[in-house]
């Protein structure tokens, strides 16, 4: 109980417009339902984010309104149906674009810290 | 709202949300029992992982997009729920919102009817007509063709220019079952139907051809309208190129207009056939004698009437001086030049239908102080609730469309019921201004009156919810939550812009009230103005003479007198006679302008049969009425009235001194008539026009050949004086025409009271229509004085209470709540007397026997108001003197 609180307070807040370039990037890798989504982004950021599902799920929607990513029901490995989500070409565009913006303000944070 | 669900999709969407946070959920749990936790344990860590899921779903679906048209649904809903709640609220902004609509709907259909009406004409704006007159522009004459002729070859603003005459007399056609239709038939030029860019819906129609005196192509042929044709000739296809006769004379029928075309605009309802004008002899000569003809242009485009009208005096100036006379050449100066549509509506009748359409703009304007009042006094009340949503985390913005959306359905629920409401005042108006206002009138509501409407409404509605929602907004949120939050000073600031609004309503009422007073008292007069004739107890028939059956023989003797005598044996009659125009009728004016001595005599002719004085009790000034010795061999003799009298006698101020005055010949070379009688003065064409000259003549001593008989033959009115009530012989004399001659089935019969009330016109329009219009208005203001009294009574219920228990007088706390009324009416009734006032000079047109500017109009209507307005607050001032102080303080 106590390590959960310690995560939770190590917890980075997330920066605004990060989180849809987070869930962009991991469906790079195949389509995932919302839980894979959370899970992905906590075992790759080795348990420091947790994306929380009042954030998560609006993302989602949000995303397949701007037709960023698309969904389809279908069974997971242990035969539950689950909302698969999957990204779209113009959801490519998309994370290239956010991706490039990002990098650029990392350089530029960057070049602060070290000046 | 399941329709509209499905319609959105929403539920289907929701519950698939939810099932994918269910399976988010059970991955979850599933994940955690796989790593060794207890399955209780992984349903509450997960649980706590999800967090608040109603704020995330909620969240979810605001990024569908939709959640407005969620939201609005809302809001409908609740608003239909707060109606229900509180239906006495809702019926009465409904009712009072309805009330403006409806009369601002009704008064802007008529407006639209009679001023803004689109003519069934090509491009109707084009058209303009024209009339020559002398230096008074009231006695304006027609267009002889031989000027029209030299306006067609030197003008240049005109694409075409065309004539159209009324055939004389009346005219009849033949039907296809043998009864004669009286019709309106009209001599036209033969380019007027491609002037006006009309073709027939059957039948080639008139050969085109220009108007002049060798146009000949089209003689013998005729138009009929589609009315004829569907009446006279039950809609027969093969009717082109059948013979058909009007009167006696026979034409080929050309064409067939389709429906709804009429020329002239406002003829006869029955229907009208044109056959093409041929040109004479009459109209080859320069003076008295030619015939005049109505002149009608289309404008090129670009040019204004006014350039038009610049052109055609120029021209007129060298066509006048072709006149050799110069009283003819004076008579000719000068030129009338006008819209078509404008010529059609009298001056009279748009000032008063302004006039009318701005009363129901102050009333709809009332309506609308009253429904904002409404509306202030509960988002008052409701300060608490509002702010209470205030903290729960509502924004102000959503409260606001809250409140917004309650205005709009409580205010489209009134325009429905507006709509409902206007129809029927359409209905009811339209059957009734037909009369007063001589006008064509159909009661339908068109697309544009309808969008109006709706603007109506919707500036209501904003004006109505919006503002009270504003304020309610924009109040404190921790005032109103605490106890006792009304006693603010913002909520006294609310009760005095409530009164001031009150005080408006006052002023706006009492000025059409003023208006109203004002009328009714100018209908009283009218009532009560001696008319100088009886009108109980009389049936008047309109005759429709056939009277091209009577240029050679007499009519007097084969159809008058004969039907008087068949009508005199009527069980039940007293009396019957014929006059060629009852006193109001306003049927057929017979004007003479004839040489008397050397001088020019102007007056109106009536020939009457000697029974009429008994039947309408004229009374006789000096001399004779006619009687029975008057003859047609019997000495030629008149009755004048003292008008003429005082215009002709030998002693101005004697009008006895006329008698046995030698006025005229009736025929050439007969001795010249005399005068034997002088009979009182009587109302003629309206009450309240001054009495014209006017000479009467025996009926009997006119026959075909004299100058003044060929009138006699068009215009006459039977007189019945009967002795049971007149309607019931109505049907008895009908037959009896019937019988006299078929053309007569055609005659309009209605009893002499009726003709009198009918004669008050646009006046009996306007004073009902006020009469409603300010009723309606005293009933809102007061129940906006009641509203607001009573909603300030049971604001105070608590302070009056204390008063009491500190030792008040109960009578003390009544005079406090009439106080406050008191002022609301003393301040609205001075600001309205202002009003009244400024509008006086709107109203004086239609006045009569009454000054625009009436100090007892106005004291009476002040009066009225108050004791109203004091009635209205006596309740709510007795309930704050009933306060019961225990149960008052209790709540403390």
């Amino acid at each position: 109980m106590k390590k959960e609180k310690e995560l939770y307070q190590n917890r980075i807040e997330l920066l605004q417009g990060t989180l849809d370039m987070l869930i962009l990037q991991t469906l790079q890798w195949g389509a995932q339902h919302g839980y894979g989504i959370s899970q992905a982004l906590r075992s790759r950021s080795s348990e420091v984010l947790q994306v929380e599902t009042g954030s998560l799920y609006p993302a989602l929607h949000r995303m397949e309104r701007y037709k960023w990513i698309a969904a389809e029901w279908r069974k997971t490995e242990q035969n539950q149906r689950a909302r698969y989500y999957r990204i779209t070409a113009e959801g490519r565009r998309q994370l290239a674009s956010e991706r490039a913006k990002w990098s650029g303000m990392v350089e530029a944070i960057a070049s602060i810290l070290e000046a | 709202m399941s329709v509209w669900r499905r319609i959105f999709g929403m539920d289907g969407r929701k519950s698939e949300l939810d099932a994918e946070i269910d399976a988010h959920r059970r991955m979850a749990v599933e994940d955690r029992v796989a790593r060794g936790e207890k399955e209780e344990d992984a349903r509450a860590a997960v649980e706590q992982e999800l967090g608040n899921l109603p704020l995330a779903k909620d969240v979810t679906r605001e990024a569908w997009g939709w959640v407005w048209v969620e939201r609005l649904l809302q809001d409908v809903r609740y608003a239909l729920r707060q109606m229900k709640r509180s239906p006495g609220f809702a019926a009465t902004v409904i009712g009072t919102l309805a009330l403006g609509i409806g009369a601002a709907t009704a008064m802007f259909t008529v407006v639209d009817h009679v001023l803004l009406r689109t003519l069934p004409y090509k491009n109707p704006k084009q058209l303009v007509v024209m009339a020559e007159h002398g230096n008074d522009p009231r006695f304006g004459a027609g267009v002889p063709w031989l000027d029209l002729a030299q306006w067609r070859a030197a003008s240049h603003s005109f694409e075409d220019l065309a004539y159209w005459s009324g055939m004389e007399g009346r005219n009849y056609v033949k039907g296809s079952n043998g009864a004669a239709l009286q019709i309106d038939s009209q001599q036209v030029s033969p380019n007027l139907f491609a002037l006006l860019g009309a073709k027939p819906a059957l039948g080639p129609g008139f050969i085109d051809e220009q108007p002049g005196f060798g146009a000949v192509k089209n003689s013998g042929s005729i138009v009929l309208s589609h009315t004829v044709w569907e009446t006279a000739f039950a809609g027969d296809p093969g009717i082109i190129g059948r013979k058909i006769q009007i009167n006696d004379t026979p034409y080929t029928v050309v064409g067939v207009m389709p429906a709804g075309f009429q020329f002239p605009y406002d003829s006869y309802p029955a229907g009208q056939a044109w056959v093409v004008g041929q040109l004479d002899d009459s109209d080859k000569k320069l003076g008295n004698d030619q015939s005049f003809y109505g002149a009608i242009g289309r404008l090129r485009p670009g040019v204004t009437v006014a350039a038009a009208h610049a052109e055609i005096d120029a021209i007129q100036k060298q066509v006048a001086a072709r006149y050799a006379d110069a009283e003819t050449r004076e008579a000719h100066s000068q030129v009338k030049l006008e819209g078509y549509g404008d010529s059609l509506v009298d001056a009279d009748v748009r000032k008063a239908l302004l006039a009318l359409l701005a009363a129901a703009g102050v009333l709809w304007l009332i309506a609308s102080v009253n429904v904002t009042n409404l509306l202030l006094a509960r988002s008052t009340a409701r300060q608490r609730e509002i702010a209470m949503r205030g903290a729960l985390g509502a924004s102000r913005g959503r409260v606001l469309q809250q409140m917004v959306v309650e205005g709009l359905v409580l205010s489209t629920c009134a325009a429905v019921l507006g709509i409902a409401l206007a129809l029927i005042a359409v209905r009811l108006t339209g059957s009734v201004a037909s009369i007063h206002l001589d006008v064509d009138f159909s009661t339908h509501v068109n697309g544009m009156i309808l969008a109006v409407l709706c603007g109506l409404t919707l500036i209501s509605a904003v004006v109505a919810s919006a503002w009270p929602a504003l304020l309610a907004v924009r109040a404190p949120i921790e005032p109103a939550l605490k106890q006792g939050g009304e006693r603010t000073g913002a909520a006294r600031r609310h009760n005095r812009m409530r009164s001031g609004l009150v005080a408006i309503e006052v002023a706006m009422s009492l000025m059409l009230l003023v208006a109203c007073g004002l009328l009714l008292r100018t209908i009283y007069t009218f009532r009560h103005v001696p008319l100088g004739f009886r009108t109980d107890h009389i049936l008047v028939a309109n005759l429709s003479v056939p009277s091209y059956q009577f240029t050679d023989r007499n009519v007097t003797t084969t159809l008058y007198q004969p039907l008087l005598e068949r009508v005199q044996n009527l069980h039940g009659v007293q009396a019957a006679g014929m006059m060629s125009e009852v006193p109001l009728g306003r049927t057929f004016n017979i004007m003479l302008s004839l040489r008397m001595n050397g001088r020019m005599v102007a007056a109106g002719l009536k020939p009457v049969s000697p029974q009429i004085r008994q039947i309408f009790g004229f009374p006789m000034i000096a001399g004779r009425f006619f009687n029975d010795q008057d003859s047609p061999t019997s000495e030629p003799v008149l009755v004048v009235n003292p008008a003429f009298a005082r215009e002709y006698a030998p002693d101005k101020h004697d009008p006895k001194s006329i008698l046995g005055a030698e006025v005229w010949s009736l025929k050439k070379g007969a001795p010249k008539a005399r005068v034997v009688g002088v009979m009182d003065d009587q109302r003629q064409q309206a009450i309240d026009a001054p009495t014209q000259p006017e000479v009467e003549i025996c009926l009997c001593q006119l026959g075909p050949g004299d100058n003044l008989y060929q009138p006699a033959t068009i215009a006459m009115d039977l007189a019945v004086r009967t002795r049971q009530p007149t309607a019931e012989m109505i049907p008895e004399i009908r037959t009896l025409l019937k019988q006299a001659s078929p053309e007569l089935a055609n005659s309009t019969i209605s009893t002499m009271d009726q003709i009198v009330e009918d004669s008050f016109g646009s006046q009996r329009l306007a004073a009902h229509l006020l009469e409603i219009f300010g009723g309606s208005a005293l009933l809102l203001c007061v129940a906006g004085l009641y509203g607001l009294l009573a909603y300030v009574v049971s604001q105070r219920t608590r302070e009056l209470g204390v008063r009491i228990a500190l030792g008040a007088q109960r009578g003390d706390l009544s005079w406090l709540v009439l106080r406050q009324a008191g002022w609301m009416l003393v301040i609205g009734v001075a600001v309205g007397s202002g009003l009244a006032w400024a509008s006086a000079r709107l109203v004086r047109g239609f006045l009569y026997g009454v000054q625009a500017h009436d100090g007892w109009t106005l004291a009476g209507a002040a009066v009225l108001l108050f004791v109203c307005g004091l009635l209205a607050a006596w309740i709510p001032a007795q309930r704050a003197a009933s306060v019961d102080p225990m149960e008052a303080l209790r709540a403390e």
